[in-house]
């Protein structure tokens, strides 16, 4: 499995970015990412560049579009151009279909954005009847996302969908439209992409979003294992456990990987990191990290469990914030 | 250059949220398409029009224990905006879209060469969609007017 550090919505002149392709793989190449989804507003024309600025910037370039309707923006990845001016308030599955019937997944983008006649169509109004059908959930939006008031709903709304029993994927999108050199510092979402070499494709970074193989992060890389016996599973994997009454232990061990860009250190002070694992049952435990100490251990038991994810906490921009958070583990009990 | 289609309308709030379809027959021989569209006002003007519907949707979307705190500065979502949006369907399907806020617009489609957000390719004859999609009027009125003549491009691009 092979990390890389994506940026998951993006604008062009395509629809209303400022700066071009090439500019934006520049910017990116700049921040420490390696790939891009290029997400125009309701179109794909953009796309029509995407192999020379590839080859020019060495930065991927997933196609993608923001479906930008009246009732809300949903980002598509991994298909053309799909039809969305025929559809009603609660007809999204129809038009979540045609994306999925051509292999491309979909995800709601800032789903608590003020709506109109502030943001036309920006908050998610849509009448989801069936949330398995929902790949991906953009929890963090724009740059300094922890900070962003509009994304606490978005996350509790995420961890309560998880508590239901769904499997949805948490992504960051920065939405970004322009560049210049005073701006915030945006999320990396970290993809775990199967294909080990060459340039990550479309197929892998779509295969990574809908596995939940995803570590959202202002800066670190979040590693998790989780060992049942002899089977281990990481991020996005779902563990096989007993039937109530058998043995269910389970060992995590959580390493946190600093990012080697150089606008991406974390601040430290006198309360340092702190490393929080939790789950459907609410917080299980929390550990401070020592100077110089990269790796926790976490012996559980999983009755009772449908998923752990872990958080890391500490500074940022002089403020404590969530740092970075992982995409959860799934449990499932075994069928005998 | 020949007129293929001249249109205009006039928009109110009740429009917000629907789409205004036109269908022509474009003819054959034609090699380039020009797409002028516009729209006005843009802007929401009047401060106390504005101000209540700003704060209706402060009420709407925020989180009642934030709601204060945007209600002190509304006028940071000040003035609002009108938004048409333009999309185009040739007889084969999807041709593309211009999601962008200017309320003035000149699009050029052609063979090779096509304005951002457009597919370049053949003007095929048959009919042609022309939809303008009414995100937001805020406005009392807003009038749009839709002009597509025959165009004049088409060369092939400079090799990239």
């Amino acid at each position: 499995m092979r990390w890389l550090p994506f940026e998951l919505h993006t604008h062009t002149p395509h629809s209303d970015g400022t700066h071009t392709l090439f500019e934006m793989c520049m910017k990116a190449r700049e921040l420490g990412l390696s790939g891009i989804a290029l997400t125009d507003h309701n179109t794909t024309s953009g796309m029509a560049d995407a192999a020379a600025v590839t080859e020019e910037t060495g930065i991927s370039i997933i196609p993608g579009l923001e479906w930008t309707t009246f009732y809300g923006h949903m980002l598509t990845l991994g298909v053309p151009y799909s039809e969305w001016r025929d559809l009603g308030p609660s007809d999204i599955h129809k038009g979540i279909n045609r994306v999925h019937e051509q292999g491309g997944i979909v995800g709601i983008a800032h789903p608590f954005s003020l709506g109109s006649p502030i943001c036309t169509g920006c908050h998610w109004e849509y009448v989801v009847e069936d949330w398995n059908d929902i790949d991906y959930m953009e929890v963090w939006h724009e740059t300094l996302p922890p900070m962003r008031n509009h994304n606490a709903p978005a996350f509790e709304q995420w961890t309560s969908l998880l508590n239901q029993g769904y499997r949805i994927s948490a992504t960051a999108g920065r939405d970004w439209h322009r560049s210049s050199e005073e701006d915030d510092l945006p999320a990396y979402t970290y993809l775990g992409l199967e294909n080990e070499e060459g340039m990550p494709n479309t197929e892998s970074v779509v295969n990574a979003i809908s596995s939940g193989r995803i570590c959202v992060s202002m800066g670190p890389r979040l590693e998790l294992q989780v060992e049942r016996g002899v089977n281990r599973y990481g991020i996005g994997d779902i563990v096989e456990v007993g039937t109530p009454g058998e043995n269910g232990n389970c060992e995590m061990t959580v390493r946190v990987i600093p990012s080697h860009h150089p606008d991406r250190q974390l601040e430290t002070d006198e309360q340092g990191l702190m490393i929080i694992i939790e789950s459907n049952l609410g917080e299980l435990t929390r550990y401070s990290l020592a100077e110089e100490q990269d790796e926790i251990q976490y012996s559980f038991r999983a009755d009772g469990l449908l998923w752990m994810r872990v958080r890391l906490y500490g500074m940022l921009n002089g403020a404590l914030s969530t740092l970075a958070f992982t995409n959860p583990v799934y449990f499932k009990e075994a069928i005998h | 250059m020949r007129e293929l289609l001249t249109v205009a309308g006039k928009l109110t709030p009740l429009s917000s949220k629907t789409h205004i379809t036109y269908q022509l027959y474009i003819p054959e021989g034609i090699n380039a398409l020009h797409i002028e569209f516009e729209y006005g006002p843009k802007t929401l003007d009047d401060r106390d029009d504005s101000k209540q519907m700003i704060e209706e949707a402060i009420r709407k979307y925020v989180n009642p224990a934030l709601q204060n705190v945007y209600l002190e500065h509304w006028e940071k979502f000040h003035p609002l905006q009108n938004l048409l949006t333009l999309s185009v369907d040739d007889p084969d399907g999807f041709r593309g879209s211009a999601h962008r806020h200017p309320n003035h617009q000149q699009h050029i489609l052609s063979r090779h060469e096509s304005s951002p957000g457009f597919f370049s390719g053949p003007i095929r004859n048959g009919v042609w969609k022309v939809t303008i999609s009414v995100h937001c009027i805020v406005t009392q009125e807003c009038e749009y007017q839709l002009r597509i003549r025959e165009g004049e491009v088409d060369h092939e691009m400079a090799s990239v």
